[in-house]
């Protein structure tokens, strides 16, 4: 007789696996990807291909010849962190200086806490923080490359927040916020359509790969803070539409705010943390010095999460 | 919108592809081996011996003495050849009574026929005493003694009689046929419980993918006329058959940890069980045979059946019997894929709780290699006592006890959704077992300490 298995139950598995999780989001990325490579052509492919050859390679490399232990690139998560992170910079960065940035969320923020799972921080995020504090330069150059699509009302030189930081309500006079739904040209690659994050977003909640606290509790504070301030005062602040579909709200609160490793537990705990990221976000953005303050907010929720998830639990059957 | 438990639950294939495959009746081997730890608690103790000529249906073990413990019946007529040890299922040595088959002489007072009884009699101690010299155990997993579920403790009142034909297990389909092709004979057993309890009502769940089952039970209940039953149609969610779940599915109550159900005013009895109830009642038969289901996912369907089978019966002879153990079978589980046991051992026999043979095929049950926990929380989200198993297995690691009693590993019912669910692939439940009975033996000796500690101060105060 042929031999048996014998181990404990369950004996059948789930088919959704960390791999086909990272390649649902990564998925959910093409849209907004695709978007970036029709309105800034080669350049952000260049980009694109820079930042996810340089992230699974150093990945890998490290997991090789520093870890010493078996390579982890095909759990697909250094792709993700890969074109997060490209989606995270302007078009006209150079070529190296994104393989620092990648260096930095791979090497540093990931790889040296152990890798996938136990680091504290979103490895793109982190990334992109390092390069604008380093390469502030670089960082913020909006000028707009000659795209596959010619956009002929592109802004150029600045991004819409940029304009708003600057010159304040009256410079983001006028805009159309249809245009912004679709394509809002200036930027980083990953700002420029809402509406192909949206599709990512609605992607990944029928696949189940997240659940929609941490996104919509963003959202929802960021819109009501916003309406607060504009209700106080139209003449100084925007409005809440302005807030959501500018800058980087809705491609980190639905790609970064939401990784599984950097993000509470709980339901509750994501709420907590989503209501956290979204009052960071306008406290930086109207009273920061830097005219966007998206990642730097979910960079400093991260290190709460520790925290969240010891007092937020979810209820338990039977129990008060 | 059908009922269903508000915490957590998964939906794995329910792949239940001998869910048309009538009851046949299995023949008789030529020797059965009948354990004598058949039911939760401790094994019966033999009262024949070597050489004595036993009948079908004749007390052949009587319960341990003062504990939890069941009467097991012959379940053929022949001689006693062998008691002695011999392997179980999961390879641990169990005191068997070897019985060579002869002919199929059923002990006196014992009613073959097929005719429905359906006068319930009034006399409730006697029905208990009935329930409990028929040997009759839950047969929904545990195995736990009717006699002791249908006798509240003074002070409890059930509220409410759950039958569960919820059948939530992949593949199994042995309870869908019974409820199909014995629904009187259920619903007569449910009717017997319901005097037991005093006359409380009863809902009989069913999950929705058995609709033959619901059309079969609907109409059984509306023609028998019983007042205060009922059959609920419930979502198909794993682990719906849970004692807790089912409870919480049909009354809207959560049990307390720790507690019974009879606290939340919930008796929750299977369809299998009603049925033994019936027989060991209406028509004085122990409870002797069952019903197992032959399945798989490298099995085809014409090879799948549903089994009348005798307790006792060697698995490797029904394997047989049914075709033999197909070429691409990587694992053999009694009972469901989640929380069935691997077999070890196919010259184990049937027990009374006996469900399945399960085959499996590699690509279906081989464990995957580990990874990461990436934090996703799946685990937590699919636990249906709404625990953290991600926190529970690295507390487990660290031998953490106070934190792991503390996040309630104790409440743990070990249904497998979270092991289910990981992406990583981590074995969330083994290490999570292994952690829980640490917990409850320290809960069981701190009981025990404190009582002696009661009984001290008791005996120094007189």
């Amino acid at each position: 007789m042929n031999k048996l298995l014998v181990s404990p139950s369950p004996h059948v598995h789930t088919s959704v696996s960390t791999q086909s999780l990272m390649r649902d989001v990564v998925i959910a990325m093409l849209p907004a990807a695709l978007v970036s490579v029709l309105f800034y052509g080669w350049s952000e492919i260049l980009i694109l291909a820079v930042s996810v050859i340089s992230c699974v390679g150093l990945e890998y490399l490290i997991s090789k010849f520093l870890l010493k232990r078996p390579a982890t690139i095909c759990d697909l998560s250094a792709v993700v962190t890969g074109v997060l992170l490209a989606l995270n910079v302007p078009p006209t960065c150079p070529w190296w200086v994104i393989v620092i940035g990648a260096i930095f969320a791979i090497g540093v923020a990931k790889m040296t806490f152990g890798g996938l799972g136990q680091n504290m921080f979103n490895p793109a995020i982190a990334g992109r923080v390092f390069l604008l504090v380093s390469f502030p330069t670089y960082m913020t150059d909006w000028t707009v490359p000659a795209g596959f699509i010619h956009a002929t009302d592109a802004v150029s030189g600045a991004t819409l927040l940029g304009a708003y930081a600057e010159g304040g309500v009256e410079a983001i006079k006028g805009i159309n916020y249809l245009q912004t739904l679709f394509f809002n040209i200036g930027g980083s690659a990953g700002e420029i359509s809402a509406c192909a994050l949206l599709v990512g977003f609605v992607y990944l909640l029928v696949r189940k790969v997240i659940r929609p606290h941490i996104t919509l509790s963003i959202w929802g504070t960021v819109a009501v803070l916003a309406l607060i301030f504009w209700a106080i005062n139209p003449a100084k602040y925007p409005d809440p539409i302005f807030a959501l579909l500018t800058g980087g709200v809705l491609l980190g609160s639905i790609f970064m705010a939401t990784d599984y490793v950097t993000s509470p537990m709980s339901a509750k705990g994501g709420i907590i943390f989503g209501v956290g990221i979204g009052l960071l976000t306008v406290l930086i953005r109207y009273f920061g010095s830097y005219p966007e303050g998206v990642s730097f907010a979910i960079l400093i929720m991260n290190a709460t999460v520790p925290l969240i998830n010891k007092y937020c639990h979810q209820k338990k059957y039977g129990r008060k | 919108m059908s009922k269903t438990f508000k915490i957590g639950g998964v939906h794995p294939h329910d792949s239940k592809f001998s869910r048309n495959c009538a009851i046949e009746v299995l023949p008789l081997p030529q020797t059965v081996y009948i354990s004598m730890a058949q039911h939760l608690g401790a094994p019966a103790v033999p009262c024949v011996a070597v050489g004595d000529k036993v009948k079908a249906g004749q007390v052949i073990a009587e319960p341990a003495p003062r504990a939890l413990s069941a009467y097991v019946h012959s379940s053929v007529s022949g001689t006693v050849k062998s008691i002695g040890p011999r392997k179980d299922i999961a390879g641990n040595n169990q005191n068997h009574i070897e019985i060579l088959v002869e002919g199929d002489e059923w002990a006196e007072g014992i009613d073959l026929s097929t005719d429905l009884v359906t006068t319930i009699p009034t006399d409730r101690a006697e029905v208990l005493k009935k329930i409990q010299m028929g040997g009759v155990v839950g047969l929904g997993g545990a195995t736990f003694p009717a006699h002791v579920k249908l006798n509240p403790p003074a002070g409890s009142k059930a509220e409410c009689l759950i039958l569960n034909g919820a059948e939530c297990e992949p593949f199994l389909t042995s309870d869908n046929r019974i409820m199909i092709e014995r629904s009187k004979e259920i619903v007569v057993g449910a009717a017997i419980m319901q005097m037991v309890l005093g006359g409380c009502p009863c809902v009989i769940g069913i999950e929705e993918n058995k609709p033959e089952a619901i059309a079969a039970m609907n109409k059984a209940v509306s023609e028998l006329g019983y007042p205060g039953i009922s059959v609920m149609v419930l979502m198909k969610k794993y682990p719906q058959g849970g004692e807790k779940q089912l409870i919480n599915a049909v009354m809207g109550r959560e049990v307390g940890s720790g507690a019974l159900p009879i606290s939340a005013g919930a008796v929750v009895q299977n369809v299998a069980t009603s049925l033994a109830v019936y027989e060991a009642v209406q028509k004085n038969k122990p409870l002797v045979t069952n019903t197992m289901t032959i399945t798989g996912d490298c099995l085809p369907v014409e090879k799948q059946h549903n089994y009348l089978f005798r307790i006792g019966m060697p698995l490797s002879w029904i394997a047989e019997y049914a075709g033999g153990v197909p070429e691409g079978a990587a694992k053999v589980v009694s009972g469901g894929p989640m929380m069935g046991r691997a077999i070890s051992n196919l010259d184990a026999c049937t027990v009374k709780g006996s469900s399945s043979l399960l085959y499996l095929s590699e690509k279906t049950t081989k464990r995957a290699a580990q990874s990461n926990c990436i934090r996703c929380g799946k685990c937590a989200e699919a636990c249906p006592m709404g625990l953290e198993p991600f926190l529970l297995n690295k507390l487990a690691k660290n031998g953490m006890m106070d934190e792991l009693e503390a996040n309630a590993v104790q409440d743990c019912i070990s249904c497998g959704c979270c092991q289910f669910s990981c992406p990583a692939c981590i074995p969330l439940l083994d290490t999570i077992n292994i952690a829980k009975g640490q917990v409850l033996g320290i809960l069981r000796a701190r009981a025990a300490a404190a009582k002696a500690a009661a009984e001290a101060a008791k005996a120094s105060q007189k």
